[in-house]
């Protein structure tokens, strides 16, 4: 009989001690929580050693970036393209407009509304760096760039977030350089972008 | 209460009088909204705070959201509605060798049982579809239906699984009818009507001017007989740990393994329906219904309303910390919580409740 009364002292007193357990991991969930909500919050990159100065290190091919303000249009990376992920359009400016010139002082002859490199499409081989004449399209991400950070999870919403879209011409540019009466004033503020 | 309002004032209204049935059933139509709505919240509400006090007490973090669109939400608040749009549009299967009308009966069975519990309900001074003065039997009465439901669905869908989880969810809900209609009916001697106002109309007040005069801190048999009544309540609800019926490790879903879309979501929701009874009827026996926890303290209707869900909130809190702490029992363990723990305790409190009376005059 007491062992009876027994259990039933223990069996609440040792459910007591595990409804606690559960009711202090509730109220202490902002210490003990383990999600990272990951889009939003990243784990700290270690720091790691390589084994050679970052400065010798530029072989990671992240991502691939656009400096629009070099480029001139002349499509030679799309060709190179093996999977055709880089898709431009041009349109070429009336004689005599200005739309600036590339680091290079290479002067800009076409305008370029649309760049648009497929993430979901490129495959990292590169070969869109090597015919640019302007060295304007380069693979970012290494440790030696430091105007980009590295990102190698590309983590999107929707797939129409991996489509790069790099041009920076406005749509008043294109419009005012399509009719051609417009160029003939052309001043220093409005050159390339 | 509603039910007998809406009757007279239909009749004054109409021109062929009261005691028409037309009316009668205008006005029971137009009390059963209400309560149908009051199931659909009840579930939204329930399942989005199941989601979330899960997730905390394992640590996790539950639905998130940014805001509306992708993310359901901030804080995933919208999680449960897009699960109901899912389950909405999901496709209706019925086995090809079940009982077909069976199958398409029983999940309105187990849904009627808490629907029409909920009419004895009352949610505050005024509000209750219908005052009976048999109120505490005719919801321990229409409770058991479900029962009937759950063999129904075991029985005909033709699957080994739900099968064992009809014959046992059969086994539980008999077994603990027991301790819960024992227990209740200590608080019936203490009050002595069964009437769920007159219950609550007892609790006014106070004992020795500090704790509320609630039948649970009325004297310590009735104490012992609250915890009776809502072990009882959880393994009446089928909520874990008394989840046999529908042990996922063992028996896949038990009795709606082979449910899907919206006659699935009918169990789940008069699953939590259920729960809400069960807290309703503890908060009315136990808890002192709509009464405010400190005497002639926010005793207004409106306050009673926010008292008695405050209360079953509460309640159906406890069930869920049930729910993410305990392991499930084995069925040898819970026929013997029910036989030789909790009906020989509940006897002898029925014994007590009785000296009790007797001394106290």
């Amino acid at each position: 009989m007491s062992k009876y009364f027994y259990d039933i002292w223990s069996s609440i007193s040792s459910s007591m001690i595990g409804m606690g357990i559960t009711l202090k991991h509730m109220f202490l969930i902002r210490k003990g929580n383990v999600t990272l909500q990951y889009p939003e919050e990243k784990w700290p990159r270690p720091d790691r050693n390589i084994g050679f100065e970052h400065e010798d290190y530029n072989v990671i091919r992240s991502r691939l970036h656009v400096d629009m303000d070099d480029c001139i249009g002349c499509l030679k990376c799309a060709r190179a393209c093996p999977v055709d992920c880089i898709k431009i359009d041009i349109i070429k400016v009336p004689k005599g407009s200005d739309i600036g010139t590339t680091s290079n002082d290479t002067k800009k002859r076409l305008l370029v509304p649309r760049f648009d490199i497929d993430m979901t499409e490129c495959m990292y081989c590169n070969l869109c760096v090597y015919p640019c004449p302007e060295e304007c399209i380069f693979m970012t991400g290494g440790p030696n760039s430091p105007k980009h950070p590295i990102d190698y999870e590309f983590s999107e919403y929707n797939r129409e977030g991996l489509i790069y879209k790099f041009a920076t011409v406005t749509e008043e540019e294109v419009q005012k350089y399509t009719e051609p009466e417009l160029p003939e004033q052309p001043s220093e503020g409005e050159s390339a972008d | 209460m509603v039910v007998d309002q809406l009757i007279e004032w239909l009749g004054s209204l109409l021109s062929w009088g009261p005691g028409s049935p037309l009316i009668f059933l205008t006005a029971v139509l137009i009390a059963g909204i209400p309560i149908f709505l009051l199931m659909a919240i009840n579930a939204l509400v329930s399942v989005y705070a199941e989601l979330k006090i899960s997730a905390f007490m394992q640590d996790r973090v539950g639905p998130m959201g940014q805001g509306p669109g992708l993310h359901a939400g901030k804080w995933g608040v919208l999680q449960t509605l897009a699960d109901a749009l899912k389950l909405l549009s999901k496709e209706d299967i019925i086995p090809e060798f079940a009982d077909r009308k069976l199958f398409i009966i029983a999940p309105f069975v187990i849904f009627i049982a808490p629907f029409i519990a909920l009419a004895a309900l009352p949610f505050n001074q005024n509000l209750l579809i219908s005052d009976l003065n048999i109120g505490v039997f005719y919801i321990l009465a229409v409770g058991s239906i479900g029962v009937i439901g759950i063999i129904l669905a075991g029985w005909s869908s033709n699957n080994k699984w739900s099968l064992f989880g009809a014959m046992r969810s059969a086994a539980q809900i008999v077994s603990y009818e027991i301790p819960v209609g024992l227990s209740i009916v200590s608080v019936i001697m203490l009050t002595g009507t069964l009437s769920m106002q007159g219950i609550i109309s007892y609790q006014e007040g106070t004992i020795l001017g500090i704790l509320p005069n609630w039948i649970i801190f009325n004297n310590p048999f009735s104490f012992i007989a609250f915890f009776i009544f809502f072990i009882s309540g959880v393994a009446e609800v089928n909520r874990t740990p008394f989840d046999i019926p529908e042990a996922e490790s063992e028996l896949v879903a038990g009795f709606h393994t082979e449910y899907s879309g919206m006659r699935w979501s009918f169990f789940f929701l008069s699953e939590y329906a259920n729960m809400l009874i069960v807290s309703g009827v503890a908060a009315v026996g136990f808890l002192g219904g709509w009464h405010s926890p400190i005497s002639g303290f926010l005793e207004s209707p409106g306050w009673g309303l926010f008292w008695f869900f405050f209360k079953i909130g509460a309640l159906i809190f406890v069930m869920m910390w049930f729910r993410w702490t305990f392991p499930r029992l084995r069925v040898d363990q819970l026929m013997n919580i029910c036989w030789k723990v909790l009906i020989p305790i509940a006897l002898l409190n029925i014994f007590g409740v009785g000296i009790w009376t007797l001394l106290k005059g």
